[in-house]
């Protein structure tokens, strides 16, 4: 789907919110590693997709109404066979019919589950004066509770990206802690850079969150991805 | 609306002042605060009781802005909130340069009325083009002008040191305290509500303005976030920054609506917008204070290595505390030092390793200045923090007088940045004096361990910053001249 396509739908459908599946793939030009991810609207079409990504995969419920997927059982993780992807795929959208009976439903999405790695977060708003900002953090408990996070102004220089990873109180835990090997701080500068850059290009976008991200000792990975657009984005038929 | 230098400047220097509303139950603060300018103060006040206080103060008075037979510059507004709007349609009718109100009551009350009514501000002088300073502020200071916002405030001499602030008693209590610390003021303004001139306004003329050196600032919330975040980071290289954000909290941010009406952003991301122009985060009055001194003061930290001198054994292990928990370090000192040190120093009651601890040869003046002239040659050594503790200063004129002398001779003759910590003990009484006559030898003295450390980092992380972008250009913004309302 092209991004005119995107805008188009959005504007139809009279949201802002994209799906994850619409997330990932408006993000895709902007060079930040983002986990393929497919759109399977039935079960053989799911297994068909799993197989071409190779094992393990994840489901989860692709709905513009669904915000909190796990919390009503819209997330299976670790599916390892074609028939556990096809059962999967049956109680996902079975669970979102009788829990969010309301909810648009459009499929479900398919990813290759990503091997676990030390959980950052990168995210992007905008800010009534200051225009669009970048965070950065760690995820979970460090973001949610200790709210470790750094912000800078877009646009990023490569300085800025460097004290954004570093002066987060959790940095030990990217350098290497009790012999763990150091993520690729690199890594997750470029991406920082690469959401800078992507929204440079794109005023419209009103908040991005990818989180998690996975940073490895090799590169990064975003696995999830939310992104909101300005409401007079999809209003105007050039948006986009 | 952008504004040129010279129109900022000649604001802040006007030949002929009008002040409109000044009362006796204010004992004619505001008269009396500008009467020290370079030009005519004229008053202008129709109640007859006031007019009579006014002439026995010696100013002309006249019925409207309108009546006075000459151009004015600056116009001073102290008039009930509803009267404002006609004062401003008779300060655009003649001509004057520019306004400032000190009346309050308008959008930081949230009424309804005092929104309108700034609202009906805002448009008129727009329309005009009128320079309005505030509304609900102290206005302008420019101490060698003699243009004034307090009586108390000094005149006829100035200092490097700009400061802006969106509220009146920070921006009051910054030149008074601040002179009490050895810091003077070239021009500083009291902005309140700012609906016409912003804090990036006053930030671009600062930083054009040659007389200043350092730049403060007090924030609650501004309008143009980004011409101030683009013109901080021009100016940056030139001149440091100290950015004191108020309304940091949930909490704080609710007071600050009602006190200024400002948008506020969220501290954590004013913190890495300030970090990202390279200027310097205060989060109190008083770091505000310790981090201009050190500006102003210090010479250029070339690195973290700290020489530390106290005077107690005590005081040795707290000043390296101190300094350690702010980042910096305190190493040993090379062994020619040692090798030196051990000819004279007594180590029995005393030590030598960095801390010093001076307890055996505090009252020896000529070994002090061995011990300082020693950590200033020391290749380990970046900069040098000296206790001067007065519990332990002779009594009398004579011994501060010669200890300041060494420590002021001591400071011009190495190019090594040196500080000095403060520590009254019972002998607060005369903290002040020892403070001010410090400064005058362009020694800063800070009044704790932690305060002096804190203020060395953020100024030595500064300089780093500052020479490293220098050397690899970073920012955009710095080659483009910053368009107003970018």
């Amino acid at each position: 789907m092209s991004t005119a396509d995107l805008f188009a739908t959005l504007r139809r459908e009279g949201r802002t919110l994209l799906t994850e599946v619409e997330a990932k793939t408006f993000l895709s030009p902007s060079g930040i590693p983002i986990v393929p991810t497919h759109l399977a609207r039935s079960a053989p079409e799911a297994v068909r997709i799993a197989r071409t990504l190779g094992w393990p995969v994840v489901l989860k419920i692709v709905s513009p109404d669904i915000v909190h997927k796990s919390d009503i059982g819209g997330v299976k993780v670790n599916l390892t066979s074609g028939a556990a992807v096809a059962r999967a795929y049956r109680d996902v959208m079975e669970s979102a019919r009788t829990r969010a009976p309301q909810a648009r439903l459009h499929g479900v999405s398919v990813q290759r589950m990503a091997p676990p790695g030390v959980e950052v977060i990168l995210g992007a708003g905008k800010d009534p004066q200051f225009g669009h900002y970048l965070m950065f953090g760690l995820g979970g408990v460090f973001v949610e509770v200790l709210k470790d996070v750094s912000f800078r102004l877009v646009p990023l220089t490569p300085r800025d990206a460097r004290q954004m990873v570093r002066e987060i109180r959790g940095f030990p835990l990217l350098a290497g802690y009790r012999g763990q090997p150091p993520v690729d701080l690199e890594g997750l500068e470029k991406a920082l850079l690469a959401l800078s850059a992507f929204l440079e290009q794109h005023p419209e976008v009103r908040e991005i969150d990818l989180n998690p991200v996975f940073a490895y000792p090799q590169g990064c990975l975003a696995v999830d991805a939310r992104v909101v657009l300005e409401e007079s984005a999809i209003l105007t038929p050039t948006g986009g | 609306m952008g504004w040129t230098f010279e129109e900022m400047d000649r604001m802040f220097h006007p030949r002929v002042v009008a002040v409109v509303g000044d009362k006796r139950d204010r004992d004619y603060m505001w008269l009396r605060s500008v009467s020290t300018i370079r030009g005519r103060v004229y008053s202008v006040q129709v109640d007859p009781q006031e007019i009579e206080g006014i002439r026995a103060l010696g100013f002309p008075n006249y019925p409207s802005l309108r009546d006075i037979p000459e151009a004015v510059d600056y116009v001073i507004v102290a008039v009930p909130r509803h009267v404002a709007p006609r004062v401003l349609q008779d300060a655009i009718h003649k001509g004057v340069h520019a306004v400032m109100f000190f009346t309050a009551g308008f959008a930081e009350t949230g009424e309804e009325e005092g929104i309108r009514l700034q609202q009906v501000l805002t448009e008129m002088a727009r329309a005009a083009r009128m320079k309005v300073v505030g509304p609900n502020c102290m206005g302008l200071f420019n101490p060698r002008w003699g243009l004034r916002h307090h009586v108390d405030q000094y005149y006829g001499e100035g200092g490097p040191v700009g400061f802006i602030s969106q509220s009146g008693t920070h921006a009051n209590a910054f030149s008074l305290v601040g002179y009490q610390h050895g810091i003077t003021i070239s021009k500083s303004v009291s902005m309140g509500n700012g609906i016409i001139l912003h804090a990036d306004d006053y930030l671009d003329y600062l930083g054009q303005d040659p007389q200043t050196q350092v730049i403060a600032m007090y924030l609650e919330g501004v309008p143009h976030a980004r011409r101030l975040f683009h013109l901080m980071q021009a100016i940056s290289p030139r001149k440091p920054i100290v950015v004191w954000k108020g309304g940091q909290t949930s909490e704080g941010a609710r007071a600050a609506q009602s006190h200024t009406a400002s948008l506020a952003a969220s501290t954590a991301l004013w913190q890495g917008a300030v970090r990202q122009a390279n200027a310097l985060w205060a989060d109190s009055f008083e770091e505000t204070l310790d981090l201009v001194k050190a500006l102003c003061y210090l010479k250029e930290p070339v690195g973290p290595r700290l020489g530390l001198v106290a005077m107690t054994g005590g005081q040795s292990v707290v000043i390296t505390d101190a300094f350690a928990k702010a980042g910096l370090q305190v190493p040993l000192l090379s062994s020619a030092s040692y090798q030196e040190l051990a000819t004279f120093y007594s180590t029995v009651g005393g030590s030598y390793r960095n801390p010093m601890d001076m307890t055996p040869t505090i009252r020896n003046l000529d070994l002090v200045q061995r011990v300082l002239d020693i950590l200033a040659r020391d290749a380990h050594i970046d900069a040098i923090c000296y206790e001067v503790n007065l519990a332990f200063v002779p009594r009398g004129e004579r011994g501060l007088d010669r200890l300041v002398d060494l420590l002021g001779a001591f400071r011009e003759r190495y190019e090594r940045p040196f500080l000095c910590v403060l520590t009254p003990m019972h002998r607060e009484g005369e903290e002040r004096e020892v403070r001010l006559a410090l400064a005058r030898r362009g020694v800063p003295a800070f009044p704790s361990f932690l305060r002096a450390a804190t203020a060395y980092r953020k100024v030595w992380d500064y300089y780093r910053e500052r020479r490293e972008r220098l050397v690899t250009p970073q920012a955009p913004a710095l080659a483009q001249p910053v368009p107003p309302g970018s």
